[in-house]
């Protein structure tokens, strides 16, 4: 019960992570290849200010959402001056960059990471592992609700825009600038969420949880389940986090058989699983 | 065309994981009679893996052995054994199948700091004693008394390092390279600790550098314009094997002290002549007339055609420990094999003599001093001094 | 001492430019991240041990090595890129990732995970220049990126394959209508880019004297910065940029008294370069 729990958890918080990227890249069309920054810097600002404050989950959560939404804006404020593939790269870097300060200044734990982070609690009581399950799916729905507001809302439209055609956006009106910016700040603010879930989860966070491949497997999430909607980066989030357990017997080729699955689906289902644009959905539509 | 292909991805995702399910009902908490389970984790892909297969292998032969030598308390051992990628999340996921599912009566980590750090509260929390076979970061035990580690305390081998440094190779100016991680900074810590103590001798040049580095040469060229007697270059036997080839391509002939970390044979192979005269602090003699630890070289070579290193022999003693803890206690209850771990006293191991467990759970066993002769290692000295192999906890 | 440091990184410079060079080929004609070129530069080291197990020659390993590499890179954007090069942008860069981490497991199921040392051993003499040390490695290293560079000027300036390189690159569909074979041209910028990766792994297994599955990592993501520094598809930007990050890299460690990790230094410069001049170097 306890291994299923942990599983969910963790389907959870990489929906999270999911949903906050897709806002990025699926809405606002922004190549984003370093979200794993984000993930880490909500992760790390709420085991900071939980151990070094000594104040509980529930007040370093909403900081951590905070920060990282403040250094989401700053760091996204590249994207506004380069292209898309130079924006590839700057983000990559910008993950480099990021996981190299939480590895070697000494502030932030350095290479023995932050350890003692408090599992959440009410009124003294630890919450138990179902406890955690719970509001973390508490947390997943939400983020659902958030990521669907914020599509079919003006801001959607505004993202839209800057996705289909920033030319003809701008020409429109649109401030193009301003909802680039949005798109990182609203996208880093839901990745501090789930970055605090997890290090209250883990209780210890090193740099290392968050690298460059991790950026690319929640990239991989979206896409493979279908960019740019809500069910498909839940779709994604399962299958991914899922993949790996179940794949277990098979050890040795997990990895092998995950890159081949990744090349397969761009190769012949780059629209995601249930993506507006797939097969699949329309298949699924269709009959319904 | 592209729609069969779309359907025909869609069919094999669902039918892997269909596939993948029946495998899990086998290992599905049944409490077999006749068979004791003991955990094991270490990374098997990724850019651990080659650590991660030895540490296997060495856990795997003391099991073979055990179930040789009549299993444990009349029972099979079987070792239940995952892959963690070097990565925390995963480990802690494993801890939890591994205590819940696959209901093991205690674990080895044959994986580094990181994942070994994550899963340790967890093994505490269900009260499964686990043995960290290798990883050095100095939380590890001090998750609660379950936990154990096996391997030296990286400021304890530091101190040897210093020892060995001032008293063995009588140095007085110290070149200092730091590996980038908690193994790398508690050595350092360690070998400072222990010049202070002493004396007579300084740091002339200290320089941290990024695990997995190849080109030292910079490096190399600003600390021999220090002119250091010594260099002391905390490492991974992939490291050590480019610093050992540099500073020979440099033309520089400097003696130079390692750690645990060059104890493999993949050191002497990359490093080729360059590796001569290097000296290192570990925890394997190869000249030990044990006979326990020159079967396990032995054993070890004949089943993997490979020599042993310093993560196998630790993952081997790991499982050994965990065996005579088991036998001690003459139970399979953890809180009897936690006690029996504790209370185990001058065990011979194939990484030499365990004096005893600290309060703290951390080993107190004489440090090994090798040195590269002829493309091998051979004893070179024993460091034993109470003040320097006694861990702060 | 800076003398030194300044050689040190001349024989590094010349191993990312190699294999930058590749990926600003494939950029300039493609317009696509083509990630797994790392893991091509990887296969030209692992050829070296199948080269070795046929006939034992340094010689021979090179031409074996470019051989298969070039012919792999050609398979890969025949199969792999050429099919959705019609997608968004992320879809051939995730499928390049991909072909990257399928590269690095298959090298690790098929050879293992150990690192394997160099199937030749060479002794490499060191010679003296005055005050100034030339270490016989290096000075091959960077003897060889000399002469492949000057071979890829030639190609590329002086050829009509390389004229047709460079105007698929400034604007395909121009080009088309000029009578370019469009698709030719650009499975010749996939070849010579791998063979080039290829000798660069080579090259760097023997320095190194180690050939292992996850070597590809670092000069995938450095190549990247590069790239961008030089100014995206520019030749000669690659080349500035690429012996810049390696004299940087040299001059920084050796002097810096901090503790710096050097793969973030490839991507600070870039950052602050992109900051300045964000087209890059070159670029336009």
């Amino acid at each position: 019960m306890n291994y299923y729990l942990t599983i969910l958890i963790y389907i959870g918080i990489n929906s999270i992570l999911a949903l906050s990227l897709n806002i990025i890249v699926g809405y606002a069309g922004q190549i984003s290849l370093g979200h794993a920054a984000f993930y880490g810097i909500g992760a790390y600002s709420s085991a900071l200010i939980a151990t070094k404050l000594g104040v509980s989950f529930w007040v370093s959560l909403p900081l951590a959402i905070i920060i990282t939404a403040v250094v989401g804006a700053i760091l996204g404020l590249p994207s506004l001056r380069v292209s898309e593939d130079f924006l590839a790269i700057t983000t990559i870097g910008i993950n480099f960059v990021v996981q190299a300060v939480f590895k070697y200044v000494k502030f932030f734990g350095g290479a023995l990471g932050v350890s003692g982070i408090p599992f959440p609690s009410i009124g003294g009581h630890r919450f138990s592992l179902a406890a955690f399950a719970l509001m973390t799916a508490i947390f997943t729905v939400i983020s659902a609700v958030v990521a669907h507001l914020i599509n079919t809302s003006w801001i959607g439209l505004g993202l839209k825009a800057v996705r289909e055609d920033e030319l003809a956006a701008s020409s429109s009106g649109v401030n193009v600038y301003k909802f680039k910016v949005l798109a990182f700040v609203l996208g880093s603010a839901l990745a501090g969420l789930a970055g605090s879930l997890y290090a209250h989860f883990m209780m210890f966070i090193t740099a290392d949880d968050f690298g460059f491949p991790l950026s690319i497997a929640i990239l991989s999430m979206i896409v493979i389940g279908g960019i740019g909607t809500v069910r498909g980066a839940f779709l994604g989030a399962l299958l991914l986090t899922i993949m790996p357990e179940l794949f277990r017997p098979l050890s040795d080729y997990r990895m092998l058989v995950y890159a081949i699955l990744l090349i397969l689906f761009m190769r012949f289902l780059p629209e995601g699983l249930i993506g507006d644009e797939s097969i699949v959905w329309k298949k699924i539509r269709g009959k319904a | 065309m592209k729609k069969v292909v779309a359907l025909a991805l869609v069919v094999s995702l669902t039918a892997g994981f269909g596939w993948a399910k029946p495998q899990k009902a086998k290992l599905k908490g049944v409490k077999l009679k006749g068979v004791i389970k003991i955990g094991f984790f270490s990374p098997l892909t990724g850019f651990a893996a080659a650590d991660g297969l030895s540490a296997l292998r060495g856990a795997r032969l003391a099991v073979e052995q055990i179930n040789k030598n009549g299993g444990l308390l009349g029972k099979k051992v079987v070792l239940v054994n995952y892959d963690d990628r070097v990565k925390s999340s995963e480990a802690v996921a494993i801890a939890r199948k591994l205590v819940t599912k696959d209901r093991v009566i205690a674990a080895v980590s044959g994986s580094y700091s990181g994942p070994t750090r994550a899963a340790a509260p967890i093994f505490q929390q269900f009260k499964v004693p686990m043995i960290s076979a290798y990883a050095v970061h100095p939380e590890i035990t001090k998750a609660g008394d379950y936990i154990f580690r096996n391997g030296f305390l990286g400021t304890v081998e530091g101190k040897a390092m210093g020892e060995v440094a001032l008293k063995f190779l009588r140095a007085k100016r110290i070149a200092l390279l730091v590996i980038d991680n908690d193994y790398g900074h508690s050595l350092a810590e360690g070998v400072k600790m222990r010049i202070r103590q002493l004396g007579g001798a300084k740091i002339v040049y200290e320089k941290t550098y990024s695990i997995g580095e190849k080109d030292f040469t910079p490096l190399l060229t600003a600390a021999r314009a220090q002119k250091p007697d010594l260099l002391i270059a905390t490492a991974y036997y992939n490291e050590a094997a480019q610093i050992a080839r540099q500073v020979k391509q440099m033309g520089w002939k400097i003696q130079i002290l390692g750690e645990e970390g060059y104890d493999s044979p993949k050191f002497l192979e990359l490093a080729g002549d360059a590796a001569e005269g290097v000296i290192i602090t570990t925890n394997l003699n190869r000249d030990d007339l044990s006979s326990i630890t020159q079967n396990f070289i032995k054993n070890f070579k004949t089943k993997y055609n490979e020599d042993p290193d310093m993560v196998g022999a630790s993952s081997y003693d790991a499982v050994m420990l965990l065996a005579k803890a088991i036998k001690k206690a003459h139970s399979t209850n953890p809180a009897r094999i936690r006690d029996a771990l504790q209370s185990l006293q001058n065990e011979v191991l194939a990484t030499g003599v365990l004096y005893r467990f600290t309060r703290g759970r951390e080993v107190v066993k004489p440090v090994q001093v090798q040195i590269v002769k002829n493309g091998e290692f051979h004893y070179y000295g024993i460091i034993a001094d109470p003040d320097v192999v006694t861990p702060p906890w | 001492m800076v003398l030194q440091q300044i050689i040190n990184g001349l024989a590094s410079g010349g191993i990312y430019t190699l294999v930058a060079l590749g990926l600003t080929l494939v950029y300039g004609v493609l317009k696509i991240l083509h990630i797994a070129h790392a893991g091509i530069y990887a296969l030209g080291a692992y050829m070296a041990l199948v080269a070795y197990k046929i006939y034992p020659n340094i010689y021979f390993a090179f031409l074996f090595a470019m051989a298969t590499t070039a012919v792999a890179g050609y398979l890969v954007q025949k199969y792999l890129y050429w099919p959705i090069i019609d997608q968004p942008r992320i879809v051939p860069l995730i499928a390049s990732i991909g072909l990257f981490l399928a590269l690095e497991e298959l090298y690790r199921l098929i050879w293992g995970p150990y690192v394997i040392p160099f199937p030749q051993k060479f002794h490499w003499k060191t010679y003296t220049l005055g005050n100034i040390r030339l270490p016989g490695a290096d000075l091959f290293v960077f003897a060889l990126s000399i002469v492949f560079l000057a071979i890829l000027y030639w190609i590329v300036n002086k050829t009509k394959v390389g004229l047709a390189m460079r105007a698929v690159a400034d604007d395909k569909e121009v080009s088309e209508a000029s009578g370019i074979n469009s698709k030719w041209t650009i499975a010749l910028s996939f070849i010579i880019g791998s063979a080039l990766a290829g000798a660069a792994g080579l090259m760097v297994g023997v320095y190194y004297n180690s050939i292992y599955p996850t070597m590809g990592d670092v000069p995938a993501y450095k190549s990247l910065a590069v790239i961008v520094v030089g100014g995206m598809g520019s030749i000669e930007g690659t080349v500035v940029a690429g012996f810049g990050l390696g004299l940087l890299e040299a001059l920084l460690l050796g002097f810096l008294p901090f503790a710096f990790p050097r793969d973030a230094l490839a991507f600070i410069a870039m950052i602050i370069f992109l900051l300045i001049k964000p087209e890059g170097l070159f670029g336009e």
